[in-house]
């Protein structure tokens, strides 16, 4: 049988599903088990991979950063964490919309989500900033295109898929002998990494906010900073500062593995929330504990199909075929990472970010393993072109959470976020260019 | 009476799930608290918190579908008329149904004849066929989730709103605070 | 061609016995029968994959005897702890009848037939806090083990709790000192670089690793005679060259991670005393699974040693 038409049936099906409205879950599932059925296999085969593939420990990892996430907000943790950044505002020029930048990335810190971020920080900061003078859509765009930052700085869920769908695969033959033993694929690992990108991100994005506010008029507050409201931010936000820490600090010093990490955040949050802010609700935790159902449901059903697709991608050696098509078109590196980037880009307009991730590593780790990158490297260069896609149309979460907040037209904040979607690729393309950025930082640490 | 049938059916998954949930958050923190403390470690715990977060993972896949919150590409309805979407929305559940139908089908199968009689989980000793047996149960569950969200949008007209866009809306409707809220929060210390 | 699965990376004895066979077979049938090998659990965790062979929705699976003795009861002998003193009583049973019957059962409880086995080597015990040469060492280490019943209780019997932490999980634990050792043999050892984390190693003898090569029963009489044959010679010959590979091996492994790594060897002085609480402690318990007493004196007669 040959190779092209699995190819065919596996993509042409699950390419029409998609397209129809069917559920990613099922377009996956409905095209392994076409190919299963057009191989002759059985596709009984489905069964196991089901539990097997949902089945694992560092899996765990999502619904309790999930469940973590959605504590902090019910405690108040993520407003003081907000509140913090924006007593930081000051006289600057684009001052306040560089504090929304970093209290993105304050929060991106402690939650695993993008859009999570930004309704996090755009209920407080898009307020603060309109209060300021500044207009709507931009403050909307600011906050969403930020928002971003919430799956490259540490923790991230999107990171915690990445690293699963990167472990369960080998790294083929021929690229060991052509490149040489690659770095091995951790959790902890790819929270280290995600740092310094995450930092390089973020300056990109303050650096446009400066220009446009330049442009604007956009000025801070007259009376230059105002120590009384930092410390105040402070005192009140102490405990909200431990947090970030606790999580960062158990994973980087070893003390905690990724999932044991989020535990510890959970119960921490519970402890804040209940004996220290005392804003946690009954009402509130049977929320957060029902939300973190529905989407660990919703996310993991999909990596279950997602990892039968896979499986038979592996099994015929497609990614293979992949790579060498590619590498008969160039064979200059940077070529290479614009397609990948680009690629990226375009899923990451469409799809959802973790359905993109479960799908698009089974197929480009390979090819990227055969053109002799590490797989950390590319894993965060991953993250970070589809993050850009949180903030563009026609599916971009954060621009429909930023709208909703400041109820501005979607079109109005789409527009004036481009820029920062621009700036952000620029950001990701030095990223995929310089490894050190992202491969620095593990091995100082000694990963 | 019917009432709180009806409604206990209807957030059945969603009670299992909230329990379950809980149970293996807080038996893997016991697990941290007596290594780190104790220095004693539970061996059952990582084998029993993963089925339970299995069984969580499946039932939790049921709720999604009740909330109608299951992932799709969208943006290609904009061209459509209304008439068409409804009916290609329609005819992707069918394929959906078609999918969960014959996956219960082989996974009863497998359970209830391939699966190996000797297999046993190996440090609770329980027969690996129960913890098997989540798959043809939620995914029945799923089906009838699925027939249901379309029965009440077909039969009774009612539009069923996944839970992320009726959080969108809640946010559109609610007024924006006036306050500079964030320096009125009181630290409690 | 045929799929083979391989539970262990590039490199392993798994690994090394697959090539073998599939070399054999080939060379046995001008060419016509071979086997892909898909190496570290690509297609599925080793349990996973008994399953898949017995269904017949893979051809063929290489995995550790632990990870079929679920399946198969019968084989839980052959990881009995201290059932071998060492690697030629391995030898030994494997040429007896005693193996023989391993394979009917494989057959009838499992569906599915041994046709080769991997000499892996003994599991040896590393940890980044002190050398290890008696009993009393072991006191207040955390030991990473696999979740397996068997190894949990064995080393509940030395007097210690260990902790069962998943496969995937298990270098960053130690790296992070969530737990201070590990227990797998010196293959393993050196291709997860362990040693780079781990700087004490004590050469224990509880557990032989001995990892059979499974086909689907129901592929294997789908075949003509002389295509069964020739998988059967195939699978003699290449564990035949799995012994000579091992001795090999090992040796090599030992030297490297003592040159290059520093690593610290130790033996055991009281092997004896670990031996007899395993034996008294963790080998009534599976009297039943294994097929009754007479069996396991069948096979310490086998051993030449003495009978419980
Ligand atoms: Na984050
Ligand atoms: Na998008």
């Amino acid at each position: 049988m040959s190779e092209s038409s699995i190819v065919l049936v596996l993509f042409g099906s699950f390419l029409a599903l998609l397209i129809l409205g069917a559920p990613v879950m099922a377009s996956l599932g409905i095209a392994a088990l076409a190919s299963f059925l057009y191989l002759d296999e059985n596709p009984i085969k489905l069964v196991q991979i089901a539990f097997n593939s949902v089945g694992s420990f560092p899996l765990m990892a999502l619904p309790a950063f999930i469940l973590a996430g959605a504590l902090m907000e019910a405690s108040g943790i993520s407003k003081r964490l907000v509140a913090i950044a924006e007593s930081f505002a000051g006289p600057v020029t684009g001052g306040i919309s560089a504090a929304a930048i970093l209290a993105c990335m304050f929060f991106g810190a402690i939650s695993g989500s993008g859009p999570a971020t930004t309704a996090a920080v755009g209920m407080l900061m898009i307020p603060a900033m309109t209060r300021r003078g500044y207009d709507k859509g931009y403050a909307s765009a600011v906050t969403a295109s930020s928002g971003g930052l919430g799956i490259i700085i540490p923790p991230s869920i999107p990171m915690v898929i990445f690293g699963i769908s990167a472990l369960g695969m080998t790294v083929p033959l021929d690229a060991i002998a052509k490149h040489g033993e690659f770095q091995s694929i951790s959790i902890p690992k790819l929270f280290i990494a995600g740092f310094f990108p995450g930092l390089v991100m973020s300056v990109s994005l303050m650096t446009l906010n400066y220009i446009q506010c330049r442009r604007y008029g956009y000025k801070g507050t007259g009376e230059g900073w105002s120590t009384a409201d930092i410390r105040k931010a402070m005192r009140s936000g102490i405990w909200s500062m431990l947090a970030p820490l606790v999580i960062l600090g158990g994973i980087y010093s070893g003390f905690f593995t990724p999932t044991e990490s989020a535990i510890v955040a959970i119960f921490y949050t519970l402890f804040i929330g209940l004996f220290v802010h005392r804003e946690l609700k009954l009402k509130d935790l049977i929320h957060s504990l029902e939300t973190t159902t529905w989407l660990s449901g919703r996310v993991l059903l999909i990596l279950f199909t997602a990892t039968a697709f896979g499986r038979i991608l592996v099994e015929h050696q497609i990614p293979t075929i992949i790579a060498d098509s590619m590498l008969g078109v160039t064979d200059n590196l940077y070529v290479i990472w614009l397609l990948i980037i680009a690629f990226l880009l375009f899923v990451g307009m469409f799809m959802e970010t973790l359905a993109a991730i479960m799908i698009l590593t089974p197929v480009l780790l390979p090819v990227t393993y055969s053109l002799g990158i590490d797989p950390v490297h590319f894993g965060i260069v991953m993250v970070c072109s589809l993050s850009i896609g949180f903030s563009t149309p026609p599916l971009g979460e954060n621009l429909f959470v930023a709208s909703g907040i400041s109820k501005t037209p979607l079109e109005e904040v789409t527009a004036k976020a481009l820029p920062f979607a621009c700036v952000s690729t620029i950001a990701v393309i030095v990223i995929a260019y310089v490894p050190s950025i992202s491969l620095t930082l593990p091995s100082w640490l000694g990963y | 009476m019917m009432n709180i049938i009806s409604k206990i059916f209807d957030n059945l998954e969603s009670y299992i799930c909230r329990a379950l949930l809980l149970s293996f958050v807080t038996l893997l923190f016991a697990q941290i608290v007596t290594r780190e403390f104790f220095g004693f470690s539970i061996t059952w715990s990582e084998e029993l918190s993963v089925y339970m977060f299995v069984w969580f993972v499946f039932l939790g896949s049921s709720y999604a579908a009740k909330l109608s919150a299951h992932n799709r590409v969208t943006f290609q309805y904009k061209w459509l008329s209304p008439k068409l979407r409804t009916f290609s929305e329609f005819l992707s559940d069918v394929a959906w149904v078609g999918f969960n139908s014959y996956f219960i089908f082989i996974s009863y199968d497998f359970v209830f004849n391939r699966m190996n009689l000797f297999w046993k989980s190996q440090t609770l000793g329980i027969p690996m066929k129960y913890i098997y047996l989540i798959l043809p149960i939620a995914f029945t569950l799923m089906t009838i989730r699925i027939l249901q969200v379309n029965y009440l949008k077909f039969i009774k007209g009612e539009e069923i709103i996944d839970p992320e866009a009726k959080e969108m809306n809640e946010l559109i409707n609610s007024d924006l605070p006036d306050e500079k809220t964030p320096n009125t929060v009181e630290g409690k210390l | 061609t045929w799929k083979m699965a391989v539970g262990d990376g590039g490199g392993s004895a798994q690994e090394a016995l697959g090539l073998k066979f599939v070399e054999e077979l080939s060379a046995r049938t001008d060419g016509k029968y071979k086997a892909d090998l898909f190496v570290n659990g690509q297609l599925g965790s080793e349990q996973a994959t008994v399953n898949d062979v017995s269904l017949g929705t893979l051809d063929m699976s290489i995995l550790a005897s632990n990870n079929l003795a679920p399946f198969a009861p019968a084989l839980g002998i052959l990881s009995l702890p201290y059932a071998f003193e060492n690697i030629d009583q391995a030898e030994t049973i494997i040429n007896s009848d005693i193996a023989k019957e391993l394979v009917e059962a494989g057959i009838n409880q499992a569906g599915v037939r041994i046709v080769a086995w991997s000499y892996s080597g003994f599991r040896m015990l590393t940890n980044s806090k002190r050398p290890v040469t008696k009993l009393a060492d072991l006191e207040g280490l955390f030991i990473r083990v696999p979740k397996s019943d068997l190894i949990i209780k064995t080393y509940q019997s030395f007097g210690i709790n260990p902790t069962p932490v998943a496969w995937s999980e298990t270098f960053t634990a130690l790296q992070q000192k969530v737990v201070d050792g590990q227990e797998t043999p010196y293959a393993a050892i050196y291709s997860m670089k362990f040693a780079e984390i781990q700087k004490y190693l004590t050469e224990t003898h509880y557990l032989f690793a001995l990892e059979p090569l499974i086909i689907s029963e129901a592929l294997f009489q789908d075949q003509s005679a002389d295509v069964q044959k020739a998988i059967l010679e195939a699978g003699e010959a290449a564990t035949e060259y799995s012994l000579s590979w091992i001795k090999e091996k090992e040796e090599g492994i030992k030297k490297e991670l003592v040159s290059k790594y520093g690593m610290q060897i130790d033996q055991l002085e009281d092997e004896a005393e670990w031996a007899s609480r395993a034996q008294s402690e963790v080998w009534p318990a599976y009297y039943d699974q294994v097929g009754g007493l007479e069996k396991v004196n069948a096979f310490l007669r086998t051993l030449g040693r003495d009978e419980i």
